[in-house]
């Protein structure tokens, strides 16, 4: 039996799903230290199967303005990878690469994004080839979009892209620490569901067959 | 969906590709909102009406003529449907797009004049919707509000 919604999954590919997380997550806060030049750690990666409201108030509310890195997966695995940057996280980056820091978003001249999206760029693509490599997928990503506005919005298209299979939206996350900073940097990954089946079944803990 | 009747303020938060959709008899001071994702209701059996601009909008207006609205006063004012990332030719970007057309073509079909619209663009919209006055609103990010 293949799952055809989230809420289907069993309590071992959640599990699996989280360790998926903690791998690419890890291995993103790895290329982010190697940018940054600093020690740069993970809290506990979690699987979130929510509602989009729910969604919403998991990461602060709908009008917070956030810049978000959009990446979309193809090839033998589709979904979207969202790297949502709040301004804390803005500010670090900014800070070790280009030495400034700025009050709000709209501060944010053309190198300061070209840098924030490059930074979510390499950490989304080091979070997929970690899962390429452990499940032995080929996928595909296309160039990364930027975008700065409500939060509630840029959520909003990954629940859009999947909002006729699902209720739901499936997040595998996790927060950075920096110099004892918690940064909410989140690096959403929503994979569909045929997908997802797929991979769960590659790593060989599919509840049926 | 949500509704209120004399006073009242109804908001909707972040629209990007979504719509809001304000239903208004005037007359009798009835408003409606519905929030809509996605732009035709495929699947049958389906719970969750209120999430696509067809099986929304009709049930909104059913739901309000249940409340002693007559349809033929109804308007309607729109606002949504941004193209939030810009992803080439990927279809993922013409989601607000469809969305538009969809709700265009609901309310073409239901006889509903739309009085206003703020549509399409970039930008993330939250929505705000006076019943006594019928009046809607637009607060948006680096853009001053807009009063629809």
């Amino acid at each position: 039996m293949s799952i055809k919604n989230y809420d289907q999954l069993s309590s071992l590919e959640l599990d699996t799903l989280r360790e998926i997380g903690s791998i690419g997550s890890g291995n993103a806060a790895t290329a982010l230290s190697q940018m940054l030049g600093k020690e740069v750690r993970i809290t506990l990666p979690e699987v979130r199967i929510m509602g989009y409201n729910e969604a919403i108030d998991w990461i602060g509310g709908p009008e917070e303005i956030t810049a978000g890195v959009l990446v979309k997966m193809r090839g033998q695995m589709g979904g979207i990878l969202l790297a949502v940057q709040q301004l804390d996280f803005a500010n670090l980056v900014l800070k070790c690469i280009l030495d400034k820091t700025v009050q709000d978003y709209s501060q944010l001249i053309e190198l300061d994004s070209s840098a924030l999206v490059e930074v979510g760029n390499i950490m989304i693509s080091t979070f997929i080839s970690a899962l390429s490599g452990l499940a032995d997928m080929q996928i595909e990503l296309t160039v990364p979009a930027f975008a700065v506005d409500m939060q509630g919005a840029i959520l909003a298209v990954p629940m859009a892209e999947y909002g006729g299979q699902s209720d739901y939206i499936m997040t595998i996350g996790s927060n950075f620490v920096c110099e004892d900073k918690e940064t909410p940097c989140r690096l959403l990954l929503s994979p569909d569901v045929r997908s997802l089946d797929f991979l769960l079944r590659k790593l060989g803990v599919s509840s049926g067959e | 969906m949500k509704m209120a009747r004399g006073t009242g303020m109804l908001i909707t938060y972040a629209l990007g590709s979504c719509i809001g959709i304000c239903l208004y008899d005037p007359a009798i001071k009835l408003g409606a909102m519905v929030h809509i994702m996605l732009p035709l209701n495929m699947e049958a059996g389906r719970k969750n009406t209120m999430k696509y601009a067809d099986t929304g909008i009709r049930e909104t207006l059913k739901q309000m003529t249940a409340k002693g609205a007559a349809h033929s006063r109804i308007t309607a004012k729109i606002a949504g449907g941004a193209k939030m990332f810009d992803m080439g030719e990927s279809a993922m970007g013409n989601i607000g797009q469809r969305n538009i057309e969809s709700v265009k073509s609901v309310l073409r079909m239901e006889k509903i004049r739309i009085l206003r619209e703020d549509v399409g663009g970039t930008v993330a919209r939250t929505l705000l919707f006076d019943v006594s006055n019928g009046a809607g609103c637009i607060r948006s990010y680096g853009r001053p509000d807009l009063i629809i």
